[in-house]
């Protein structure tokens, strides 16, 4: 009966129920804001939690690596810390013209200098484990980074009272944890040094390239000669079985600029990140650099391929952010095959027999030989 | 904005790591767990059948279930 008799016109002179009908009214007219704001407090905070503790999960994923692989001499636990804490600043591209040039420069510079800190641990150690520290490192370090993003926004929106930051924050936290439990996923593949999604490009040249002579073209990159149906195939990809990614972009510029080699058409294959509703292991074909990163290795293929009129044709195979950094699925390493067969379609339907073809699988090699 | 916000993809729940191996000369394939130390286009041993030399031809995760 009760629930019957709270409208405003039962209450009659009791003022009592009146100020109860009202006060919560009042109270969210006042005060909406302020209880909204402390909610998502509450959720930012158990989110940024979670990152803690993802964080500190790396962080000791990357001790223990070092530790049981490396052996180095001394605790690696503070110069982890520091290279944990280490970053790059991209120059300025107030003047955009040569931005590519430096952005290498700088890029180059950063991953000597990672890899020659990992090295003064462990000075024995081969390079296969050394890229894979080095991998793992940079997953520790990722991971590090959001967490301290997310909490210097939490920190600001809470310190303000902007409840603006806060919403913002709440509205993209489920991808930023997805994210980072995406990059914790891949510390296991590292450690175990496990093939990845994003190695299906690399797998798919590297079988290609399998008893034949391989030739370092650039850094942590080979090349292979070799004949197909009257045609010149020229295979690039990274080194492994380590967590390389090569240098492609040079690669190509070294081939064509200073081998002279006079290439008829190029066909590049890499992972690509699906939308949502697309297959993993989706095999598409379509014509562009099909190469990721920062962008200067796909600015020297564009750049070349440009200047010579060499065609650009590429096979990419679909997969979603946490596939591409975790341990290969089982419907991305057989599309291998069916990638194959589309390399060598396309090589007979796209070029003329006496012509020089460059295949070149882009990704990070974890995992897959040649 | 498609390209800004890729598929992040679903969390993956237990896997079991498996290495293919396949005969070089027969192509019979063999799935076994996978071991510290494979590698994809490692070469290792010989084939029971022919004794042809057997290369490890993928490595892959498989969701737990899937194989119960």
């Amino acid at each position: 009966m009760l629930p019957m008799q709270l409208g405003p016109g039962q209450f009659g002179d009791n003022t009592l129920y009146l100020l109860l009908f009202y006060l919560p009214f009042l109270l969210f007219l006042f005060y909406g804001q302020r209880i909204q704001a402390f909610m998502i407090l509450g959720e930012v905070s158990r989110a940024l939690g979670k990152l803690k503790i993802m964080r500190e999960r790396s962080r000791k994923e990357v001790i223990d690596y070092l530790v049981n692989h490396l052996k180095p001499k001394s605790d690696p636990q503070e110069q982890v810390d520091q290279l944990l804490e280490y970053f790059t600043i991209m120059p300025v591209d107030l003047d955009p013209s040569g931005i590519v040039k430096k952005i290498e420069h700088v890029v180059t510079v950063r991953n000597d200098r990672i890899r020659s800190e990992i090295r003064r641990l462990a000075p024995e150690t081969d390079l296969v484990k050394v890229s894979t520290a080095e991998n793992i490192l940079e997953a520790a370090s990722s991971i590090n980074y959001i967490y301290k993003l997310v909490r210097h926004f939490y920190l600001l929106g809470k310190r303000t009272s902007n409840i603006y930051i806060l919403v913002q924050l709440q509205m993209i936290m489920p991808m930023i944890l997805q994210e980072a439990d995406a990059l914790v996923n891949a510390l296991e593949a590292f450690k175990l040094s496990q093939p990845i999604g994003d190695g299906i490009g690399p797998m798919v040249v590297g079988r290609m390239m399998l008893n034949h002579e391989k030739l370092d073209i650039s850094k942590d990159t080979v090349m292979v000669k070799t004949e197909y149906k009257d045609r010149s195939l020229y295979l690039i990809k990274a080194v492994g079985p380590g967590g390389n990614v090569g240098e492609p972009g040079n690669a190509v510029e070294r081939l064509i600029n200073e081998m002279g080699v006079k290439i008829n058409s190029v066909i590049m294959i890499d992972a690509a990140l699906k939308l949502e509703g697309e297959k993993t292991g989706e095999v598409a074909e379509g014509v562009g650099a099909a190469i990721g990163g920062i962008g200067v290795d796909r600015f020297k293929i564009e750049e070349v391929a440009t200047k010579m009129n060499i065609p650009l044709y590429a096979v990419v195979i679909k997969q979603s952010l946490i596939d591409a950094i975790s341990v290969m699925r089982k419907e991305i390493a057989e599309a291998a095959d069916k990638v194959t067969k589309i390399v060598y379609r396309l090589i007979e339907e796209k070029t003329q027999p006496h012509d020089n073809v460059l295949i070149v699988g882009v990704g990070n090699t974890l995992g897959v030989a040649q | 904005m498609a390209t800004m916000i890729p598929s992040i993809g679903e969390k993956r729940g237990k896997q079991i790591v498996y290495t293919i191996e396949e005969c070089m000369s027969c192509g019979e394939k063999k799935k076994r767990a996978f071991t510290l130390g494979d590698y994809v286009y490692k070469k290792g041993g010989q084939c029971n059948k022919c004794s042809g030399s057997i290369l490890i031809t993928m490595i892959y995760a498989e969701p737990m279930k899937a194989t119960q």
